[in-house]
This record gives structure tokens, C-alpha cells and sequence, in this order.
């Protein structure tokens, strides 16, 4: 086993360098920074970029709007998941509207959100139509594959209904629930950035990555583009981590 | 105080599943309804624990009283160790200190102490089975119902199991229906023995077993006796 891991880092660390290598020969064949920035040229970009008094706020504010998107989406899907999953006319009711959602362009979404609200809200509401059906989605499947014998045990033993929502059906949906969190999680900073690129908050990843392009500065972009990877990176980690923490329960 | 179901008729659509059945427990007594599958004995263990009603018929000396299961799977809760699985079902009417004396007790009854802090998971499905047996003794139940418990498991550890709950029931002798299509459980078990006809489920014969539980095996004489009599009223009413 420890074996295994061991050697499945060397075959990631292996694949890192054979991507920096393939970045590194791509930017020698062009010789152009200005279409392709060599990795060195990024890093350097990448180390001016954290050093910049703008750079925490930025990070520190997407990292607030993703966070507050993908909390509001969790706990409006926690509960409007629950209660289609108990219901059906709920979830006959709820289903155009997950549907809508679900099936509207990203960018149309952007371009109204911009139209109705302010700029630093633009980027939660976008995150929230996207992540939400996600997490309902999972939370109602969830409900309705936890165990009918289990519940019938429950029922049977005539466990109270307060307890057997908090140690049957939370405990059943809670694989469902983190597969969907981390799912949405990395779909979560995608779309904020696509959200701040457009809808320009004053502090943000999204607005430093527009201002690099029109700048012509394809380096910083990069560089910008590799924070927005690592934060993507650790919080896929963290749910990931989590995930397994209770998949034994499976 | 008796338990007593006179009459019971049930219907699911234009099945007749139940058909004129009566039977009556005494207090304390382990009574076995042998039939075939699909005979209607988990539909009359659903009337009984009150699922769901029987179209006509009486049945009379349940209310008020508790219920616990044994079911043919496990029903256990894999988030929970064994002492929480028992926990799930006591919390809701004993009090902490209760409950933890009677988790131990029945824990060590079933030879699981060692395990008390297991997951289902990390446990076999003997010893699954044996927690089940736990939380069925554990629930401070009048009545047992237990629905083919031993079914599907190799020979060997039915008799383990079986042997587990006979001296868990000797010393806490509940009313128990145990429903089984298995002619050698019910030997072992029943004192009383209800053979039950093919769908619609009436009663063929009442068979009792007066051997004590401490002496029978499927070589006793007088248990091979049983034996015989049931295979006859299975025989008899064929040739009808």
C-alpha cells in the first residue's frame, strides 16, 4: 500500500515535469513572450504579482465570493434537497427551476447578474445558479437511496422522526452531499473568475486577469492564472480529504 | 394475558394472502410459523407489528405493548459502532445510565464485548447478525417478531446463532413469533409450531414441542417425533 502511493507521486511528479517541459519547449518554438511566456518568465511574473500590495485583497476577495457562493448554494440545497426528497410535488415543483438553471449559459447569466446588480455581487449570484442544482441534486439522490430497511428498522423501533432525520438520513446523504461539494467546489472558482472578468470588481483575481490581457502582459496572465489553479488545488484537497474521511461509512 | 389473532383475512388487491388464520401466544412462549415462501408470514408479522391492518379479524393483547424485530438482514447502521446500533433503537426510552448497563449486558450476552466499538463493517456477518440479536433483547420489548432471521446463512453459523439467541431468549423469555419456511429451525425453536397451508396463508396443523431447548438437536428422539408429525400433515392434507 505504501508502496503503491509512493510510486503513484512519482508517476504525478513525473507527469508535472513532462507538462513544464512541454510549456518550457512550447515557448521555445514560439520565441514570442507576448503569445507564450516561458515557465521561469511566469514564475518571476508570478512573484511580482504576490509581491503587489493589490495581491491579497484580490485573492482574499475571490476567495470571500467563492466561499460565500458555494455556502449559500450548500445550505440552499441542503434544505430545498431535503424537502423535494421527502416530496414529491416539491420535486415536481422545483424541477422546471432546477432545469432553467441548470441549462443556462454561463454567460448570459453573467451579462444579466451585471445588468441587475452590483459588481461585487455579480460573481456570488453567477456561482450560486451554477452550484446549486449541483448540490440539490446530489442531496436529493442521496434521500432517495437511503435505505428503505433501515428506515423501516427505525420506524419499527419507533425511533423519533427528529432523530431519524439527524442519524439516518444525514449520515445516508453525507457521501452524496461531499461528492457533489467537491464537484462544485472546482466549478465554484471557474466560474467567479469568469464572473470578475466581466462584471470587474474593484478588488479580484478575475479583474487582475482582464487588466493583464489589455496590458498585453500574457505573463501575468499566466502567473494569475497558476494562483487561481493552487487555490482550486487546495480547496479540492481539503474536500477530497474530508471525502474519504467518510467514505469508510459507505 | 394472552395473545390472541382470530380470524385474520388480508387482501392486496385480488390476492388473498391471509385467509381465516387464528393463532394465540401465551405469555413468555416461543411460538413458530413454518409455511412456505410467500405464504403471507411477513404479512401477518406487518399485521401484527401494525404496519398495516387486516381487512377482517380480531386480534386481541397487543395494545400498549412494545415491539422489537429480527429480520433477515441486519438492519444495522454502518456510521455506528455496535453499542451506538443498539443505542439508535433505546434512546428515545431509558434513561443514559440504562441504557448503558443494558448495552453491556446484552453486548456480553452476545459475546461481543470485545467489539463494542466496532463498525458494522469491520465485522462479520455472524457477528452482525449477533448485534441484531442484541438490539432485538436490549429493546425493552413484550414481543419478539422475528422474520426468517437465519435464512441464507451457512449451516454452521445458523447453528451458532441459533444456539446465541436460544440461551439469550432461556434467560429473558419474550413472546416471540419466529416465522420461518425451514422445518429444522422451527424443530429447534418452537414450542408450539403453526404450519401454515400455500397463499392464502390459513392454518394446516398446531404442533407443539414440548422437548426443552438445553436438550434438543435434530437427533433427539423426541424432537425426530415433531419432525415426523409435521412431515404428516404436510403429506396428509397434499393428498386432499
Amino acid at each position: 500500500m505504501q508502496n503503491s502511493t509512493t510510486k503513484n507521486r512519482l508517476f504525478t511528479l513525473a507527469s508535472i515535469l513532462a507538462l513544464l517541459l512541454v510549456w518550457k519547449l512550447l515557448a521555445v518554438f514560439w520565441n514570442q513572450e507576448l503569445i507564450m511566456p516561458s515557465p521561469e518568465i511566469t514564475l518571476a511574473k508570478l512573484w511580482m504579482v504576490i509581491n503587489d500590495t493589490n495581491f491579497w485583497p484580490s485573492v482574499g476577495a475571490t476567495l470571500g465570493r467563492g466561499l460565500i457562493g458555494f455556502l449559500i448554494s450548500c445550505a440552499a440545497g441542503l434544505v430545498l434537497g431535503f424537502c423535494a426528497g421527502f416530496s414529491a410535488p416539491i420535486y415536481w415543483l422545483l424541477q422546471p427551476w432546477v432545469t432553467v438553471i441548470r441549462t443556462t449559459p454561463v454567460m448570459s447569466v453573467v451579462i444579466l447578474a451585471i445588468i441587475w446588480f452590483q459588481s461585487d455581487v455579480v460573481p456570488i449570484f453567477v456561482t450560486f445558479l451554477m452550484i446549486f442544482p449541483i448540490i440539490y441534486g446530489n442531496v436529493v439522490a442521496g434521500i432517495k437511496n437511503v435505505d428503505q430497511q433501515l428506515l423501516e428498522m427505525a420506524h419499527m423501533y419507533r425511533v423519533k422522526i427528529r432523530r431519524i432525520i439527524f442519524e439516518l438520513y444525514i449520515p445516508s446523504i453525507l457521501p452524496y452531499l461531499l461528492a457533489g461539494a467537491s464537484n462544485a467546489m472546482g466549478i465554484t472558482w471557474k466560474v467567479i473568475i469568469a464572473a470578475e472578468i466581466l462584471s470587474q470588481p474593484f478588488f479580484a483575481i478575475g479583474t487582475n486577469l482582464m487588466i493583464a490581457k489589455i496590458d498585453l502582459e500574457t505573463a501575468q496572465v499566466f502567473a494569475w492564472t497558476v494562483v487561481t489553479i493552487i487555490i482550486s488545488f487546495i480547496f479540492e484537497y481539503l474536500l477530497n480529504t474530508l471525502e474519504n474521511k467518510f467514505r469508510t461509512w459507505g | 394475558m394472552a395473545f390472541i389473532l382470530s380470524n385474520i383475512n388480508k387482501k392486496f388487491g385480488d390476492l388473498y394472502v391471509l385467509k381465516d388464520l387464528s393463532m394465540s401466544l401465551e405469555e413468555h412462549q416461543l411460538i413458530c410459523i413454518l409455511g412456505p415462501s410467500g405464504c403471507g408470514k411477513t404479512t401477518l408479522l406487518n399485521i401484527i407489528s401494525g404496519v398495516f391492518p387486516a381487512d377482517q379479524g380480531e386480534i386481541a393483547g397487543f395494545e400498549g405493548k412494545t415491539i422489537s424485530y429480527l429480520f433477515q438482514e441486519t438492519r444495522l447502521l454502518c456510521w455506528k459502532t455496535v453499542q451506538e446500533n443498539i443505542d439508535f433503537v433505546l434512546k428515545d426510552r431509558l434513561s443514559k445510565s440504562q441504557r448503558t448497563e443494558i448495552i453491556a449486558r446484552y453486548v456480553d450476552m452476545v459475546g461481543l464485548r470485545d467489539f463494542k466499538n466496532y463498525y458494522p463493517d469491520q465485522l462479520s456477518g455472524g457477528m452482525k447478525q449477533r448485534v441484531a440479536i442484541a438490539r432485538a433483547f436490549a429493546y425493552p420489548a413484550d414481543i419478539l417478531l422475528m422474520d426468517e432471521p437465519f435464512k441464507g446463512l451457512d449451516l454452521q453459523l445458523k447453528t451458532a446463532l441459533m444456539q446465541a439467541f436460544i440461551s439469550l431468549w432461556l434467560m429473558d423469555k419474550r413472546s416471540a413469533f419466529f416465522v420461518t419456511h425451514d422445518i429444522d429451525e422451527a424443530l429447534l425453536l418452537g414450542e408450539k409450531i403453526y404450519v401454515l397451508t400455500e397463499r392464502p396463508g390459513a392454518v394446516k396443523g398446531i404442533i407443539s414441542n414440548d422437548v426443552p431447548h438445553q436438550e434438543r438437536n435434530l437427533q433427539n428422539e423426541n424432537i425426530r417425533q415433531v419432525e415426523q408429525e409435521i412431515y404428516q400433515l404436510l403429506t396428509d392434507s397434499g393428498r386432499e
